[in-house]
């Protein structure tokens, strides 16, 4: 059948898989008391509205809450209807992308164009600052996770047993092995305790203080690692006065397109590191994968066949081998991306990059013991959108290279 | 090798192209050292099909892969033995691939093998499989690869071995000869006309005028699959084919490269040979060849951009699409054009294993070896591959090793037949010669236990006993346990084959022939 | 690995051969072997642990508060005490802050009677509850919370995953032996659960439940253990609805039914005993990755050291996470001698890795001499 058919039915069948995702965050919302979420949802809006007070009320909901504004803010928010019609709403606010605000002002630090997240700003538009970030982290990781995994694989799969075999086989189960943020902690002290000789404070920032700092909040108005003469140069306009100078909201695209390479370097250099702390973890699944996938093809008649044919081994193993191979990594892929995904939080923390992870992790340890309900459901329905929609991608690839898969 | 002996009344005086001598496999396995192969020898000669008969486990798909060296390494491994081809002993170096270590207290041997000199050894063999000597298996659902056209694998073969010769043919085309025009009218008329075979004869010619007989393959279906609308389009469209056959400068230079490369590879494998031929590495020749393979390769990088690299290989790609059609009209497929752009998923069993036929064919074999061809398929479909590969015989010539375990089947094909059990040879004969007087009791037993329709109140009989272990063989001949005849000489030594006359050999201490065949 | 068991008195013999023949060829795998020696141990500490003593915390720094109440410090009580410079000492078993340094952390006792004197892992810092780790509130030492750790994060994990495992067989292979609806059901079900990102859904459900109470206690064992089980069960359904799929399909099911076996009696003796085999090899790789993930969770602050003094290796590590950092932050600052306690992160982070490093290892050997494509 024809490709884009394909596409759609398979576009079709995620519905589905959406509605239930939400369903079961919905599950949880509910759990909620109705007060927590109320103050969560109607924080007093400095930006929007200055002068409205926090909606508050006491913790037993069977007392009468004396706030007029209380009952008002239940009936907005559909708290007094029937479950079914509050799913029906959750589900439709949900796909709308109306996921509420943010109810306290995290020191969740300056995002890109310079814009913190404030109590009372949309959570959707928290995210999608601090989103550029996380998928500049991801395609980083994904191209390493890539260029490392296949070929490696493939060696020890044509070598079996033999060192580079053995070699490969320790790397992936050490990637595996080691924690991301433990990996992440003693990567970055070596990193830092490097780059500063030895001293725990970096001669290049002229901000003195922690040595995170240096590394970190991206861009930094006060560490700049590049820049002629390695002396920082200031912050560029463009970049602290208007969101509407940065075009996309990547920091490294956006700074090539105002022309700034050291800038553009800069933000690059900041993700390497974590991105080969991710890379590394995620490599250490895909590496067996993608040898045991090699060895099985590499015994199959087809690839006997083309031996017999005459084809020199390497033109073998390239051609039909690998392609078949490819297959089974390309679907390995997209089952580990909701794996590669929840890594982030961890290693955002531990690098001190201002993407969607890190969010999530501030919203967990907000002070006074409440969550930021609207963000961490929001973070959590946004990361679910990302697997799917890897999910998609791989199966449309996965069509595009066997013929077989497009028939039914 | 002995010298030429008389050769006695209705022995074949065609020359000899493949040569196995004590061929002997081992399988070093946990349990033990399976003894699949020990010292089977068979001749076979030009034009002739060979058959090779024995129960399942006897070792005759071992012997094939053997001789091509497509053995799995371990847990296989060939310990011994001349494979002879072209002058050239396809198994030098094997001794010196792998030592081996018995384990004390069990049956166990350990082998350590050498895998840069098996490596250096299979690209040695790779020169010869495909042009030399082409293989075609058992199942041929499983045998191609599924993401991968029929075109283009078929092509592959022809790429790889026939290359110069594709190449000369493209840049020897004539495309503007002058007797084109008219051609192309008469070929309209043709279409117009609906006579298949006048169509063809058409499309032949203009094949012949424009010099290149894949165009007139190419006609020719183009002219059969006209309908009544396009009729008025065939001329432009024909006008418009021809196009692929008028080369661009650059088109011409990358056909150039192309044959500089492919007749680099046939010098690579003319290197490969002469090693094999005089059995002493000639690593100054190879090195010089390999290193001006890297030079043609790096200079043909100025076509691989994307763009360049699709315009100036359309004509090879094309012309490889129409031999591949070419070919699978050969084998007698009924819409080759279809099948040649489909993927092998799409096809049944019967049209699968013609097409593993044309690849091998393609490339323009001296022998092919056939390993159970028609033991997948359905009787029905049997019959029309067997009767293919009858026609082939005829026409091409090749020579036939054909693996099978129904004696139907060779029957039906083969001119000789070789009868092996386990893993030894036991009788070799002219196919009548063994039907009606099989000399070895095996042989004699096996034709006995076919049932027969002019006899119908005869019990079936079967040979007493079970097929042996071939970890622990029977000593001396494999068959004594089973033998009606046994004598205690064949349990101390293995019988050698021998000549009974007519060229009727066979390895039993039952007969003495004049002479031991070796 | 889909054959019909022997049955009557050869299968006992034939499956000691086969035990044999599988030990050979995992035998020749060095690192499987490796894997092997290192679980060996960690089963030997495990023993070990379950007579230890909890790890407590009643060593306290007292030179914020003029020194310990005298009586309180003894050689032979396992209390650490402090005093500051200057005051004086209030007797054996007390350390003084030596002179210039901005941060002492004194050597601490281990509770093990097989210790004797401080063992080199050296002491924990944790942090209090609204102090900064310069006023470091609690010590405690390493070598107990790491031993008595074993003991946890093992127990949790091997919970965690025999519980998913059980489930996912149950369900899986009710699925894919039944098919149609039920399988259609629990194939959404799965797929959803797949969606999203397992910390995410961890967390989540963490959240959710200590909003509506469940588990008794706050920071709780419990309630992380629901949520893991929760997040882990769908993997393992789908392997054995993949597995069921393929026994379904097999001579001897159909000829159990021919001689009357019921579904159940076919999903126990069949279905259920060939899934096994990749359940297995899943549980356990699982079984090294939940140390894991639990220590990842603890990191991002849902940690239960040293609130409740389970010391979980994820969360012993955790602590440390946030106290090193800002102690760094704090030496750069000051002059004079400051220690940056390095250990407390490293040889938690050691366990965690030898632990999933042996796990993996044991499994991919087991997986290779049982393959029987790679039997030879």
């Amino acid at each position: 059948m024809r490709m884009w058919i394909y596409v759609v039915r398979r576009i079709a069948l995620l519905i589905p898989v959406l509605v239930g995702v939400m369903t079961i965050t919905f599950a949880l919302v509910s759990a909620i008391p109705t007060s927590e979420r109320i103050a969560s949802y109607y924080p007093a809006n400095p930006r929007s509205n200055p002068s409205s007070p926090t909606i508050a009320c006491p913790s037993n909901p069977s007392l009468q809450c004396p706030n007029p504004a209380y009952k008002v803010a239940v009936h907005a928010l559909k708290l007094d209807q029937p479950i079914p019609v509050q799913w029906g709403y959750y589900i439709y606010n949900a796909l709308t992308f109306h996921w509420g605000f943010v109810s306290q002002t995290s020191t969740v630090g300056k995002g890109y164009g310079g814009l913190p997240a404030l109590k009372g700003d949309a959570v959707t538009s928290v995210l999608a600052a601090f989103l550029p970030y996380t998928l500049e982290l991801a395609l980083l990781s994904l191209f390493f996770v890539l260029i490392i995994s296949i070929p490696l694989g493939n060696l020890a799969a044509v070598n079996r047993n033999r060192p580079i075999d053995q070699g490969a086989r320790v790397m992936s189960f050490s990637g595996y092995a080691l924690p991301g943020f433990i990996l992440g902690s003693l990567v970055l002290m070596a990193a830092a305790l490097w780059l500063a000789g030895g001293k725990a404070t970096s001669p290049i920032c002229t901000n003195s203080t922690a040595f995170l700092e240096f590394y970190g909040s991206w861009p930094s108005p006060n560490c700049w690692m590049w820049g002629p003469g390695l002396t920082s140069y200031g912050y560029p306009t463009w970049l602290i006065n208007t969101y509407q100078s940065t075009p996309t909201g990547f920091p490294t695209i956006d700074a090539l397109i105002h022309g700034d390479g050291w800038l553009a370097l800069d933000t690059l250099v900041r993700i390497v590191l974590p991105a080969l702390v991710i890379a590394y973890g995620t490599i250490a699944l895909l590496l067996r994968f993608v040898r045991n996938s090699m060895l099985e093809v590499m015994n199959l008649d087809y690839v006997r066949t083309a031996r017999a044919k005459g084809l020199p081994e390497s033109r073998v193993i390239k051609k039909h081998a690998g392609r078949n191979s490819l297959n089974v990594t390309i679907t390995v892929l997209g089952l580990t991306f909701a794996f590669f995904l929840s890594g982030f939080p961890v290693i955002e923390s531990v690098f001190n990059l201002y993407g969607v992870g890190r969010i999530f992790a501030f919203s967990l340890v907000q002070s006074g013991g409440t969550f930021d309900f609207g963000l961490i459901f929001g973070t959590t329905i946004l990361f679910t959108y990302l697997v799917v929609a890897a999910n998609i991608i791989v199966d449309i690839l996965y069509a595009y290279l066997d013929p077989r898969v497009r028939l039914g | 090798m002995a010298p030429p002996e008389a050769t006695p009344v209705g022995e074949t005086r065609a020359r000899v192209v493949l040569d196995v001598r004590n061929l002997t496999t081992y399988f070093y396995t946990y349990d033990g050292v399976v003894q699949a192969l020990e010292g089977v020898s068979l001749k076979l000669r030009r034009g002739e099909t060979l058959g090779l008969v024995g129960e399942t486990g006897c070792g005759k798909s071992v012997t094939a892969f053997s001789i091509t060296r497509l053995v799995q390494e371990p847990p296989g491994r060939i310990v011994g033995g001349k494979v002879l081809f072209r002058g050239a002993n396809l198994l030098w170096g094997v001794d010196r691939e792998a030592t081996f270590k018995p384990v004390k207290g069990s049956d166990r041997v350990k082998v350590h093998r050498n895998f840069r000199r098996i490596k250096a050894a299979h690209n040695r063999l790779a020169s010869i499989r495909g042009g030399g000597i082409a293989m075609i298996f058992q199942e041929p659902g499983q045998a191609m690869n599924p993401v991968f056209s029929i075109a283009d694998q078929v092509g592959e073969v022809i790429l790889l071995h026939r290359g110069v010769e594709l190449v000369d043919g493209l840049l020897a085309a004539t495309p503007d000869a002058p007797e084109v025009p008219a051609a192309i009218e008469r070929l309209v008329a043709a279409a117009r006309d609906g006579d298949a075979t006048v169509i063809a004869t058409v499309a032949t010619e203009l094949g012949r005028i424009v010099n290149l007989s894949s165009f007139g393959v190419e006609a020719n279906y183009l002219a059969k699959d006209a309908n009544p609308e396009s009729w008025d389009r065939l001329t432009s469209d024909l006008q418009k084919r021809l196009e692929r056959l008028r080369l661009s400068g650059t088109q011409r230079a990358y056909l150039r490269l192309q044959r500089t490369i492919a007749e680099n590879d046939q010098r690579l494998r003319g290197v490969y040979m002469d090693e094999m031929r005089k059995g002493e590495p000639q690593a100054g020749d190879r090195r010089r060849v390999q290193r001006s393979r890297t030079r043609l390769r790096i200079s043909g990088f100025r076509f691989s951009l994307p763009g360049i690299k699709r315009r100036a290989s359309k004509p090879v790609r094309e012309e490889t699409f129409w031999r591949v059609v070419q070919g699978l009209e050969g084998v007698r497929i009924a819409n080759p054009v279809q099948v040649a752009r489909g993927f092998p998923h799409e096809l049944s069993g019967g049209m699968l294993q013609r097409v593993m036929i044309a690849m091998a064919l393609i490339g323009n074999p001296d022998i092919l070896l056939a390993d159970e061809p028609t033991t997948a398929l359905d009787v029905t479909i049997q019959a029309q591959i067997l009767e293919l590969m009858r026609d082939l015989r005829h026409r091409v010539g090749t020579a036939i090793l054909l693996i099978t375990h129904d004696l139907a089947v060779i029957a039906e094909v083969a001119d000789r037949v070789s009868v092996m059990y386990a893993g030894q040879i036991v009788e070799t004969a002219g196919v009548e010669d063994l039907f009606t007087r099989p000399l070895h009791p095996y042989a004699q037993g096996l034709l006995a236990s076919i049932p027969r329709f002019d006899q119908p109140s005869k019990k079936l009989t079967s040979i007493y006993g079970s097929v042996p272990n071939l970890i622990h063989p029977p000593s001396g001949c494999r068959f004594h346990p089973r033998c009606p005849y046994a004598m205690p000489v064949c349990r101390e030594t293995r019988p050698p084959l021998t000549d009974e006359g007519n060229s009727h050999h066979v390895a039993c201490f039952l007969y003495t022939g004049p002479k031991v065949v070796e | 690995m889909i054959a019909q068991v022997p049955t009557g008195r050869g299968r006992w013999r034939a499956r000691l051969d086969d035990l044999k023949r599988t030990w050979y060829f995992f035998r020749r795998n060095t690192l499987a072997m490796v894997g092997l020696a290192i679980l060996l141990f960690f089963a030997a500490v495990f023993i070990y642990g379950y007579v230890y003593p909890a790890p407590s915390t009643s060593a306290v720094n007292y030179c914020a508060t003029d020194g310990p109440p005298p009586g309180l410090c003894s050689p032979t009580a396992p209390i650490v005490c402090t005093y500051p410079q200057g005051s004086a000492s209030p007797g054996p078993g007390c350390y003084q802050t030596p002179a210039n340094f901005n941060n002492f952390i004194p050597p601490t006792f281990s509770l093990s009677p097989l210790a004797l004197g401080p063992l080199p892992f050296g002491s924990l810092v944790a942090p209090d509850a609204g102090g900064t780790a310069v006023d470091q509130g609690h010590f405690f030492n390493l070598y107990d919370l790491l031993v008595k750790g074993t003991d946890w994060s093992i127990t949790i994990s091997v919970s965690i995953v025999v519980t998913g495992a059980v489930i996912g067989l149950v369900l899986g292979a009710m699925a894919g032996y039944y098919g149609g609806l039920i399988d259609e059901v629990l194939m959404r079900l799965t797929d959803i659960f797949l969606s999203i990102p397992g910390i995410l859904l961890i967390i989540v459900i963490v959240i959710a439940g200590r909003e509506v109470g469940i588990g008794g206690f706050t920071d709780d064992v419990i309630l992380v253990t629901l949520a893991f089980i929760v997040t882990w069960w769908p993997t393992y359904t789908r392997i054995v609805r993949s597995q069921s799929l393929v026994v379904r399909e097999q001579k001897y099911v159909e000829a159990a039914r021919a001689s009357g076996a019921g579904n159940g009696r076919i999903l126990r003796k069949h279905v259920i005993p060939n899934s096994v085999f990749p359940v297995f090899i899943q549980m356990s790789l699982d079984v090294g990755t939940v140390p894991l993930v639990l220590a990842a969770i603890a990191y991002l602050g849902f940690i239960i050291f040293p609130s409740q003094l389970i010391p979980e290796w994820g969360s012993v590590a955790a602590a440390s996470t946030d106290v090193i950092p800002s102690l760094f932050q704090y030496c750069s600052t000051v002059s004079g001698a400051c220690v940056i306690p390095w250990w407390q992160i490293l040889f938690p982070g050691i366990a965690l890795f030898l632990f999933a490093i042996s796990v993996n290892l044991l499994a991919d050997g087991l997986r290779d001499a049982l393959d029987p494509r790679l039997r030879r």
